[in-house]
């Protein structure tokens, strides 16, 4: 495990640049927890 | 007796017609006689069920009726822990997961009745829509030996499909239950996010990893739903949501649905095959007077790139990171290769992704669900493939072709949505193709409703594979 492969070398900078792209516009207030929240808003009448 | 479901063979039982030993024994003949080739068990446990049948035998000689499941054959995806029985979760170490517990949704099956018959096969670790396992052998599609059964929950849609068990329980953190139901030619439901407790089985990723069941019919989904679904103490992020009687809203008439087919991604690259039987499906659901209209949804890609690549490796190499540091070796390649990356992610990535994926499961259902009540899509690319064509080359082309298979499955892990799938025809050679029913948060009751509807018109479920 001490040299790590190219591909996942790889992997991660295009995992990591991924990221970067689709976040750049977060707000302050989006926080992980708004993942629960949006289900049980979202949720119609069953 | 291959032919029972659940439901006909819970009320034969219910009714003195059939007793619990005499299925369980059938069920365990059919295993010895056909899982050889199968491979669909790792654990197959004849003397817990059969003193498990004889119990309820006795309780029901006494008067008394646990409910529809009382004496119904069932098995789990090998990493549940149920109690008494190794969880390999599909690795090379025969008791790789412990819980104190055993898993909530197996220990609600079982005071409902049901007989556990033993411990299915399933990708190495969960990791894979292939269903391939160098540990404990490939299992087989009953469809067509030599093809992919779809993982990670093989086992699962092999035995019930082959009539090893009536029912199964399955995970699904990127397509796990619904990939293998398609390629099985059974039905698979992945419930909402929180929708069924995840206590007692072996995590791939927290925040993805959802666990539901698999059987021949939508009635059957909806009653094991039933009885799985609801809020656990054991685990934290099970919802406080009252749980709906699945079977009775079966029966509701259908209120007017506004059904979506989306213009983008879920039609690219389709098989030809898998294209015209999803089209036909598309025009028995319109007969229902369910209104079909095209909708553009959110980018998938943004959901799949940079969130779940980046939380399921997190945490997935996170949770393993002992057998990936310890003994790599005893991994698959392509397994290590899609756990690797995630040792090196970043936590500001991780963290990143987590916020977003709040913002895109909220602007999705509000986009989406103003427009259609429910979504519909294929659950496969194309029909399920040789184990020869998947495995050709080396890991990383394996890999590749994993992400390709699972591509229309993984967003709705990331947006926590339920989503049904049942079979919608079969390829000219016979292989099964399948189409998925996506719903609104907790609308379980609404997609099996028209799954139900649809099954009904469609004749595909009463279809058997030629095993006998």
């Amino acid at each position: 495990m001490n040299e790590r492969p190219r591909e996942v070398t790889a992997e991660v900078a295009n995992v990591a640049a991924a990221v970067e792209r689709a976040t750049a516009d977060l707000a302050l207030t989006e926080e992980p927890a708004g993942f629960t929240t949006a289900l049980e808003d979202g949720a119609g009448d069953e | 007796m291959s032919d029972w479901t659940i439901t006909t063979l819970g009320a034969a039982i219910a009714a003195r017609k059939v007793s619990p030993v005499e299925v369980t024994r059938h069920c365990l003949d059919r295993i010895e006689r056909l899982d050889r080739q199968l491979r669909s068990f790792i654990t197959v446990d004849a003397d817990g069920a059969l003193r498990a049948a004889r119990e309820l035998e006795s309780e029901l000689a006494s008067g008394s009726c646990r409910g529809p499941l009382h004496g119904v054959p069932l098995a789990y995806k090998d990493l549940c822990h149920v109690e008494g029985l190794p969880t390999s979760c599909g690795t090379k170490t025969r008791e790789y997961f412990f819980d104190r517990n055993e898993c909530t949704a197996v220990a609600r099956l079982r005071r409902a009745g049901a007989v556990t018959l033993g411990k299915l096969n399933m990708s190495e670790l969960a990791l894979g829509p292939f269903g391939e396992n160098a540990h404990h052998g490939d299992a087989q599609n009953p469809w067509r030996i030599g093809h992919v059964p779809g993982g990670s929950s093989s086992g699962s849609g092999v035995a019930v499909a082959a009539g090893l068990a009536l029912g199964a329980l399955g995970s699904d953190t990127g397509g796990s239950i619904r990939l293998p139901a398609a390629c099985c030619g059974i039905v698979g439901l992945k419930p909402t996010y929180g929708r069924v407790s995840r206590a007692g089985a072996m995590a791939l990723s927290w925040s993805f990893d959802h666990v539901g069941p698999m059987a021949r019919t939508v009635r059957d989904v909806a009653m094991l739903l039933g009885i799985i679904a609801g809020h656990d103490p054991r685990d934290g992020t099970s919802s406080r949501r009252a749980v709906p009687d699945y079977v009775a809203a079966l029966e509701r008439p259908m209120a007017p649905l506004r059904l979506g087919v989306p213009e983008n991604y879920y039609l690219d690259r389709l098989d030809a095959q898998v294209e015209r039987a999803f089209q036909t499906a598309l025009r028995v659901i319109g007969d229902l007077g369910v209104s079909v209209e095209p909708i553009r949804v959110p980018d998938p890609e943004v959901m799949v790139g940079a969130c779940s690549n980046v939380m399921v490796r997190a945490e997935s190499a996170a949770i393993h990171a002992r057998l990936i540091r310890e003994r790599p070796h005893e991994l698959q390649p392509a397994v290590r290769l899609r756990l690797e990356p995630g040792l090196h992610i970043s936590a500001h990535d991780y963290l990143q992704a987590s916020r977003l994926r709040a913002r895109l499961t909220r602007q999705f259902v509000a986009e989406v669900f103003a427009a259609v009540d429910v979504l519909i899509a294929p659950t496969i690319p194309e029909p399920p493939p040789a184990f020869e064509a998947v495995k050709a080359g080396g890991p990383t082309e394996l890999v590749k072709r994993m992400g390709r298979f699972s591509r229309l499955t993984r967003p709705i892990n990331g947006y926590g949505l339920p989503a049904v799938s049942l079979p919608c025809g079969f390829s000219e050679d016979g292989r099964p193709v399948a189409l998925q029913i996506i719903g609104r948060p907790f609308a379980e009751a609404t997609i099996l409703r028209l799954a139900h509807a649809y099954e009904q018109a469609g004749g595909w479920s009463a279809r058997r594979p030629p095993l006998d």
